[in-house]
């Protein structure tokens, strides 16, 4: 044997694989332990074999961004190894996503416990920005939790490096409902913007508990949020009638987020207004948030190991979703099927600038337990 | 360090508010895991090579004792030669394809990692070259489908490329992002654009573009591997203009606590990669390669020449350990599932135990 194949016949060694607990097309997921001490790991397999190309893309830029990023708020990738022509990729063991608690209508979340999420969803946000990664995928059930209670941003399998000035983008990016305007109209060029725009949807949503802008197609998601932010002006955002895709979609008024948002804070109201500014230039950085008075004022954030929890009646979901290769239009065996209401609220997320290549992404493990 | 020192520095760490945050660059796999000094980067080069001819040298005996005997290995440095060589095909290809400067200076840095984890004699670097080109441009985000890749490259199957695509990218650990001199050039000539009094007839542009020039031509040497793509860059560009890098290091230290100037301090690094860029910053004599390739056809691994009877014999090996595998996994099952059961089923806990095994991965 090779001295590249015997190290990795080692990492291999390092982890054992226990029962296997969702199945996609392209990739499988397993729960697992590390040898030594028995740490439970989640293990993803994926399917290398399949793809015409090699190593596909999105299998590479997960791998790609989270061999460089450790921080406390990014899920930890803690080993690649490969078996016969599959890649392996050992997770840190997550065992809820927000998206789970925040549909958890058991759980009463304070003012406090919005703010540690939001804390800590900024932080690894900052992180991947001061690293000149965009994510480009941030939704409830990509933010995941830890038994701690820390929360961890995951699936970076649409994520990719700043562009240079003048060196186009896909604008394919971001699950509909926490995609930016500028996004929707067809945007090129743009910036770490696009997250926090994704950032203020799920903030809304913590407070709300339910999505804050569920557009049903993508025209339809400028409508509603037109409808709940106002049509923008040239003034709110200029040259914004300039982008590729503009079209108008009828004239809204602007209402308060007060209006809607009854309970909330005027920081929070402040904050979340700042993620959602029209204008990307004028949007605030995911840095500029974590300085926000919201986060200085009472109550300050809950600590994490204080936060509601998914109730201990519904099993928890094993491990971090698949991600990147598995195709939610395929109606076959190999993705389980999901609660009507979840496959709804689930949406599948955009391709990438391979067009053409089927993307889709998700699979639902919720059905399958073990 | 005088011990009243350490607790001094550790104390004003812990009172500062801030902490000190280290550079972005240090917290890479690129930083960690594939700098090297030049004795250790020799020294990586040396043994991989022994261990690779005494391995060849076993197997040819293996075979046929005594046939090693007249069998003129590869050494180290001729290894590297040959590498060289497959580097300076890189930049070709990727001006045929138009690819972006960051695919070829990435395709280049894969091909030297690889190198230092393999050896010639196993992997012949045509067909290594072409996978790590290929591979560089999906982890910059400009992929091409394998189809258009191969269909431009004469004589060049799918599985030319694909079929080592694996082992390239677990040579380089999985680990795909790299740091580049011509992004830290790139860096510098945004800043130069902001100095303030220079002399009239220097024209930043035009030695902007002799710099990027050195920094291509450091991509033939092993100095991405010993130094900072910034030390590189600044080398680069002091030797463009050494006016115009001593005013941007002065323009960098101004408003720092770095009493010494920057060029003072780094003049030994500095002068190490500009005799580097400016001694070995060009392809390899093609004549002295011809010979090493030669040379190559005769003593590379027989296990990896598809048909050999080496090759034959380490499949059928590979084939054994995995069948006995397969067949110590079947018989859990079994076992699990427990022999003359009863016919009204065996307990929950049996069939729980045999949904799980059934549920194993089958690559373990």
């Amino acid at each position: 044997m090779d001295a590249v194949e015997k190290a990795n016949a080692e990492r291999q060694k390092r982890w054992a694989k226990d029962q296997k607990v969702g199945e996609g097309t392209y990739a499988v997921v397993y729960r697992g332990r590390e040898a030594v001490n028995q740490r439970k790991v989640a293990i993803k397999k994926i399917k290398v074999g399949q793809f015409k190309d090699g190593l596909d893309m999105s299998a590479i830029r997960e791998v790609k961004y989270l061999r460089e990023l450790h921080h406390q708020n990014i899920i930890e990738l803690l080993d690649v190894f490969s078996s016969k022509t599959n890649l392996n990729l050992v997770l840190e063991f997550l065992d809820s996503d927000l998206e789970m608690i925040i549909k958890d209508r058991t759980l009463v979340f304070l003012p406090a416990d919005i703010k540690s999420w939001m804390a800590m969803t900024f932080r690894g946000l900052e992180f991947c920005h001061r690293n000149f990664v965009l994510h480009r995928d941030l939704k409830p059930n990509n933010l995941l939790i830890a038994s701690d209670g820390q929360l961890k941003i995951a699936d970076f399998g649409l994520a990719r490096d700043f562009a240079d000035p003048g060196y186009k983008m896909t604008c394919q990016v971001i699950t509909r409902w926490y995609r930016p305007p500028e996004l929707l109209y067809g945007s090129r060029y743009y910036s770490t913007a696009v997250d926090v725009w994704s950032v203020g949807c799920i903030f809304a949503e913590l407070m709300l508990r339910t999505p804050y802008l569920p557009g049903e197609t993508d025209m339809d998601q400028l409508k509603t949020i037109f409808r709940a932010l106002g049509t923008p002006t040239e003034e709110d955002w200029p040259g914004h009638t300039k982008l590729p895709d503009y079209v108008p979609v009828g004239q809204f008024p602007r209402t308060p987020l007060r209006d809607l948002f009854t309970a909330a804070t005027a920081d929070a109201l402040n904050l979340l207004g700042k993620c959602l500014i029209y204008e990307p230039r004028k949007r605030i950085s995911a840095r500029d948030a974590l300085h926000h008075p919201y986060f200085f004022a009472l109550p300050y954030p809950s600590h994490p190991s204080k936060l509601p929890k998914v109730s201990t009646q519904t099993p928890s979901r094993p491990l971090e979703e698949v991600d990147g290769n598995v195709d939610m239009n395929a109606s076959g065996p190999g993705v389980k099927a999901a609660a009507p209401n979840r496959l709804k609220r689930k949406l599948t997320s955009p391709g990438d600038e391979l067009s053409g290549r089927p993307l889709a992404r998700r699979l639902d493990f919720t059905q399958k337990r073990v | 360090m005088i011990a009243g020192n350490t607790s001094k520095d550790s104390a004003e760490a812990d009172n500062s508010p801030v902490k000190k945050k280290n550079p972005l660059y240090e917290a890479s796999t690129q930083y960690r895991n594939w700098r090297y000094s030049p004795e250790r980067l020799e020294a990586v080069r040396t043994q991989l090579n022994a261990a690779a001819v005494a391995k060849i040298r076993n197997t040819f005996e293996a075979d046929e004792p005594g046939s090693s005997a007249n069998v003129a290995f590869l050494s180290a440095s001729e290894e590297h030669l040959l590498v060289k060589l497959y580097v300076s095909k890189i930049p070709q290809l990727c001006g045929h394809f138009h690819f972006p400067e960051e695919v070829e200076a990435t395709a280049i840095t894969y091909l030297k990692r690889f190198y230092l984890k393999n050896t010639v004699m196993d992997w012949h670097p045509k067909n290594v070259m072409l996978t790590t080109l290929f591979l560089a441009t999906k982890t910059t985000n400009n992929p091409i489908s394998l189809e258009a890749y191969t269909s431009n490259i004469p004589k060049t199957s799918a599985s030319d490329v694909l079929d080592l695509e694996f082992l390239v990218a677990q040579s380089l650990g999985f680990e795909f992002a790299v740091w580049h001199a011509h992004r830290a050039l790139w860096g510098i000539w945004l800043d130069l654009q902001s100095l303030t009094d220079l002399p009239e007839d220097l024209r930043p542009q035009d030695i902007y573009e002799i710099a990027l020039k050195h920094v291509r031509a450091s991509r033939f040497t092993d100095a991405e591997l010993i130094y900072t793509p910034s030390q590189i860059a600044l080398t680069c560009l002091s030797i463009a203009s050494p006016l115009l890098s001593q005013r941007w290091a002065a323009s960098k230290t101004a408003s720092s606590s770095i009493s010494e100037p920057l060029s003072e301090l780094l003049k030994d690094t500095l002068g190490a990669i500009n005799a580097m860029v400016t001694q070995n910053g060009h392809p390899p004599d093609i004549e002295s390669v011809r010979e090493v390739d030669r040379r190559l056809k005769l003593c590379k691994n027989p296990e990896k020449v598809v048909g050999s009877k080496a090759y034959l014999a380490r499949i059928a090996e590979e084939e054994r350990l995995s069948e006995r595998k397969r067949n110590k996994k079947a018989e859990d099952v079994r076992r699990a599932l427990g022999e003359g059961a009863d016919p009204f089923g065996s307990d929950l806990s049996d069939k729980e135990q045999a949904k799980r095994l059934a549920e194993l991965d089958d690559d373990d």
